[in-house]
């Protein structure tokens, strides 16, 4: 099932349902950190103000209260996020 | 309160803390108090790599025709990673293992440690491969001034708590004269160093890496030095690694369910820890000062390494639960987090090495019921 990710101070938008939060947030040209992308290094965290989230893979990370790793979890419900710095995005690169 | 290799108390060490327990004794794995220490030991055995695996061959031609600037640059650079690295490779364990009480963080210092040991012997191989005398850049390491200026702040916290924990060892708590002088030791000071040296080692690991990490790939961003940008990404994979570790140590330091009165030193040292955070960025930045002293090189100078000095202890402060000390927001090195992703390697297949490869993961239970849409 399809759900609704609202970014905080920023937009919201419905992701594809294999991707992961932060291939989906990079889908929607959100700049966004992330380095291991597999769940041990922390970067891509993100907030989470409401919803629920699933992990694909069990993140190594620690992850403080109230944050998520965005590269290895999926949405489970309509999830309203806030990304660390504001949502910007990117310069295109071309 | 001497130290033994194998205690012979039995108990059970699922109740120790981390940290100034009973000294382990059995290296088991079957129950842990922190599963998290062991998927980082199986993740790190999984990263296992040589540097003979990476061809540097190009990087000497490369190097050759680096104008003068940018081969100070580059030099230096390598120079205070090898540093950073010698001081990595042996510290954890000396500094940690003989106060260490959970066999499963044990075993991920020693994994860790280790780990820092393949990053110093690639430093070697890139050193032998661009320059025809690796012993005076070796040699300059312990007398360049810049480099040693810093040496001093990365190691005097690992320093001052391994002189406290063997005179901890030798004598115990209480007061005591040594040469003259008085000293007095107890477990609430060397808790409180202990705690101090595990958050330089976070800013070791997550920061000062970093910064060099950030010149190593500003060369391959120009496509030059591309070998050693390679070895730099599985480096920078493995910190990655370590500085999760680290993170995950002081978070349950803080935590206090650990050790109660952790969590108490925790708090009370908070605004000195910070300053470690702070006091790091303002050195990296003096850093950067010597790096570019005789220009810059194209898409790096001493103004955007500031910048990405400043962004990177405001991410690291976060992440342990520190208010970030800079303003700045935005990463100014964008190209970064693609150079520090290490599965987007273009390579050929071949020589491809999957960093989530186990060994030994084939399915071997098979029964009769597999066959049964299986006719003659």
């Amino acid at each position: 099932m399809a759900h609704i990710i609202k970014i905080l101070k920023g937009f919201s938008f419905i992701p594809r349902n294999e991707l992961t939060l932060l291939e989906a947030l990079e889908q929607e040209k959100v700049d966004i950190e992330y380095q291991c992308r597999e769940g041990f290094c922390g970067s891509c965290q993100v907030s989470l103000i409401d919803g629920e989230v699933t992990y694909t893979t069990d993140p190594i990370a620690f992850i403080p209260e109230g944050k998520i790793l965005t590269c290895c979890c999926q949405p489970k419900s309509d999830l309203t996020i806030e990304i660390p710095g504001g949502c910007k995005l990117k310069k295109s690169c071309l | 309160m001497t130290y033994t290799t194998f205690n012979q108390e039995h108990f059970n060490a699922t109740k120790e803390p981390m940290f100034f327990g009973r000294n382990v004794n059995v290296s088991r794995y079957d129950v842990q108090k922190y599963a998290v220490f062991e998927k980082l030991i199986e993740k790190q055995l999984s990263f296992f790599w040589r540097p003979e695996e990476v061809d540097l061959s190009t990087d000497r031609r490369d190097f050759a025709a680096l104008p003068d600037h940018e081969r100070h640059i580059f030099l230096s650079n390598l120079k205070y990673q090898t540093l950073l690295d010698s001081v990595q490779g042996r510290s954890p364990n000396v500094a940690l293992l003989p106060i260490v009480s959970l066999p499963e963080l044990e075993t991920w210092i020693e994994t860790w440690a280790f780990s820092e040991t393949i990053h110093s012997r690639s430093y070697t191989h890139i050193i032998r491969n661009i320059v025809t005398e690796p012993a005076r850049i070796f040699d300059d390491i312990v007398t360049n001034e810049a480099i040693t200026k810093r040496a001093k702040d990365i190691t005097r916290y690992y320093d001052a708590l391994i002189e406290c924990v063997s005179l901890y060892h030798q004598l115990g708590e209480g007061k005591h004269t040594i040469n003259g002088e008085e000293v007095n030791i107890s477990i609430t000071d060397l808790k409180r160093k202990l705690y101090l040296t595990i958050v330089s080692v976070n800013v070791l690991e997550a920061i000062r890496f970093y910064v060099s990490f950030a010149c190593s790939f500003a060369f391959a961003e120009r496509s030059t030095m591309e070998g050693n940008a390679k070895i730099i990404k599985l480096i920078a994979r493995d910190e990655a690694l370590h500085l999760t570790g680290t993170q995950h140590i002081l978070q349950l330091m803080a935590d206090g369910k650990d050790d109660p009165e952790m969590a108490i030193i925790a708090r009370e040292l908070k605004d000195e820890a910070r300053q470690i955070f702070i006091d790091a960025a303002e050195q990296e930045k003096d850093w950067a000062d010597y790096l570019f002293r005789d220009g810059s090189m194209i898409g790096l100078n001493r103004d955007i390494l500031g910048q990405y000095v400043e962004y990177i202890t405001n991410q690291r402060m976060s992440a342990v639960g520190f208010e970030p000390a800079f303003t700045i927001k935005q990463n100014p090195l964008p190209w970064m987090n693609s150079w520090l992703n290490s599965d987007n390697v273009q390579v050929a297949p071949q020589e491809v090495e999957v960093s989530s490869y186990l060994v030994g993961q084939i399915d071997s239970e098979v029964q009769s019921e597999d066959f049964s849409n299986f006719s003659l």
